[in-house]
């Protein structure tokens, strides 16, 4: 396999490991996955009100107050399951930098939500769209410098403390 | 005192009173549901988008009041008007899509005009129709387009550009009359310069819609938030009043948020809205299910549409100014969602606490007191921010609606007065 292949794979590698860490909450593995200057951010357009809409953003530390301080919120504690596909990953020409274009459903389970004795081991679609990835490396090893999650899903009902 | 038995149970606790409870009922009975519908949400005046959703002439954005199709749309006059979203032929929806512009033509009719997708009737920007298919050969001289025009909405562009609506013909006040001066602590702040929605999202919850709003007039729930136990304790913080207004508006006054108590929160004194001190924040609670929230540099507006006894539609606005540079919008965005957003700290709090209430109160569950018994007054004799007096003005106003007495929704609202003062 070329050295681009292998870059290649090992992006698609590290984004399925991603949704694993997220699924299993291993925030600080997750973090260990991104760039010291990562950007994070959930988007989505509008066409209620035409707009390009940031529902949230920041950096590794922002993402890192954000999980660390979880335990000290009232959450609803339903398990969120990624179902990620990589469509595209492409290697800029120096091959130090990628981008990648995943397509994501995110399943809720019940658990605690509203009335857990109907209603908890009930799956739901909560969300779907596109994860847009930007990759730098480290010692060979591609890291997160940029997560995108662009929502097609604007109805959120309860929302999320966790990131998506 | 220990557990209760049944007969405890149901006894009023303590030495709480009348007027100091609601019925669990009214927040899960199907009759008293469309009785809302019927006398409250079909009779007021409600805010339904803002104007800068539809900012070019021709420009339209289409709801739903009390049920009723509703559609607003910017005339080539710039007039902002509204009118039901129904077809006077055989009552198709007219416009489907949530927002867009009559500019272009649809695949049935011409620009400039909204069409009826199903036979092609048109319609003039005023709600004239204009256009009836083959109208002589099917109609002769028994129906003409000027028989067969919109009906038109009572409408108003008010308080920073919201587009306010009425299904109420009959209405006998302005929009400025029935807020009753309930807008007064921000209404400088909205109108001293044109207001742009950066942010929009929905929930639709299972919870009754006077959940959402009982929750956004009391603050006793600050325990709920971990933002709000860190930054809100303080002299200032207690020193907030609640007002009531007529017609079952509150408002809570300002006070300086402490932002720096709070890790990764950084202080919102950068930036502000117009004639509102730094880090200062103002809410008004508007009868029957409306929300404003200016805090800082974000203004946010929730509208609830009720869609049944135990499921409402909350509709999420952050506002900032129309002039903002691209750096003071991503600032009031971020300040707008790290608290309020779908994702931020404390709006999720929110609607898994009033999902959670709702749950213990479905229908037909036996009907209990939800305590609203909070007197909690400054040295004045004003109530603080922990006074539950802004849900209590709230049921009151909603009695007189009703006719029901918010404690006992079996009784009249007489009836329950009387009682109160037996
Ligand atoms: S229903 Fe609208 S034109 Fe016939
Ligand atoms: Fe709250």
């Amino acid at each position: 396999m070329s050295e681009s292949m292998n870059k290649q794979v090992a992006i698609s590698n590290v984004i399925y490991k991603a949704s694993l860490f997220l699924d299993e909450h291993r925030w600080d593995d997750w973090l260990n996955l991104c760039h010291e200057d990562f950007y994070y951010a959930i988007k989505a357009f509008s066409p209620e009100i035409n707009y390009d809409m940031i529902y949230m953003d920041g950096n590794r530390e922002d993402m890192r107050s954000i999980t660390d301080m979880l335990p000290k919120h009232n959450s609803d504690n339903s398990p969120l399951a990624r179902h990620t596909v990589v469509y595209t990953v492409e290697m800029d020409e120096s091959q130090d930098t990628a981008t990648a274009v995943s397509s994501f459903a995110v399943y809720k389970t019940e658990l605690d939500g509203i009335n857990s004795h109907a209603l908890a081991g009930e799956s739901n679609i909560f969300l779907v769209g596109k994860y847009r990835d930007k990759f730098g490396f480290e010692n060979g090893e591609p890291r997160f410098i940029e997560r995108v999650v662009q929502l097609d899903t604007r109805r959120l009902d309860k929302g999320s403390h966790f990131p998506i | 005192m220990p557990a209760r038995n049944a007969k405890q149970w149901d006894k009023i606790p303590g030495k709480i009173e009348s007027g100091e409870y609601v019925d669990s009922r009214i927040y899960s009975d199907r009759n008293i549901f469309e009785e809302e519908i019927s006398k409250i949400f079909k009779k007021v005046w409600t805010p339904v988008c803002h104007e800068s959703e539809l900012s070019e002439p021709y420009s339209f954005r289409t709801m739903t009041v009390a049920r009723e199709p509703v559609m607003v749309v910017r005339g080539a006059d710039n007039q902002i008007r509204a009118f039901l979203n129904v077809c006077p032929h055989r009552g198709n929806m007219i416009e489907n899509r949530p927002s867009g512009s009559f500019e272009q033509g649809s695949p049935s009719g011409a620009p400039k005009h909204m069409t009826c997708m199903f036979h092609a009737w048109q319609f003039d920007m005023k709600g004239n129709c204009v256009h009836i298919s083959r109208g002589s050969e099917g109609y002769q001289d028994r129906l003409a387009c000027s028989d067969v025009g919109l009906r038109r909405l009572r409408c108003e562009v008010k308080y920073g550009g919201f587009v306010w609506v009425t299904l109420n013909d009959a209405i006998d006040q302005t929009v400025e009359e029935w807020a009753g001066g309930a807008f007064d602590c921000m209404e400088k702040s909205l109108n001293s310069e044109p207001l742009e929605v950066f942010h929009y999202h929905k929930a639709i919850i299972p919870c009754n819609y006077k959940l959402w709003h009982d929750t956004n007039s009391e603050f006793y729930h600050d325990y709920l938030h971990y933002h709000n136990r860190i930054t809100g304790f303080n002299d200032s913080y207690f020193a907030r009043k609640n007002i009531g207004f007529d017609n079952g508006h509150v408002n809570v006054g300002s006070f300086e948020v402490q932002y720096d108590q709070y890790e990764g929160f950084e202080s919102r004194e950068e930036l502000s809205f117009p004639h509102l001190p730094n880090n200062h924040w103002e809410m008004i609670d508007f009868f029957p299910g409306v929300n404003f929230n200016l805090r800082g540099s974000a203004l946010r507006c929730d509208i609830m549409t009720p869609l049944g006894p135990d499921k409402v539609m909350i509709e999420f606005r952050g506002l900032g100014l129309k002039s903002d540079t691209p750096e003071e919008r991503l600032i009031r965005q971020r300040h707008h969602n790290s608290i309020w957003g779908p994702f931020g700290r404390n709006l999720h709090e929110d609607l898994l606490a009033v999902t959670t209430q709702q749950a213990t109160m479905s229908e037909f569950a036996d009907k209990r007191r939800i305590l609203h018994g909070r007197h909690e007054l400054d040295a004045d004799g004003d109530p603080t921010i922990h006074d539950e007096e802004g849900m209590r003005h709230f049921y009151d106003a909603w009695g007189r609606w009703m006719d029901r007495w918010p404690g006992d929704p079996e009784l009249s609202f007489e009836e329950g007065q009387k009682r109160e003062a037996a």
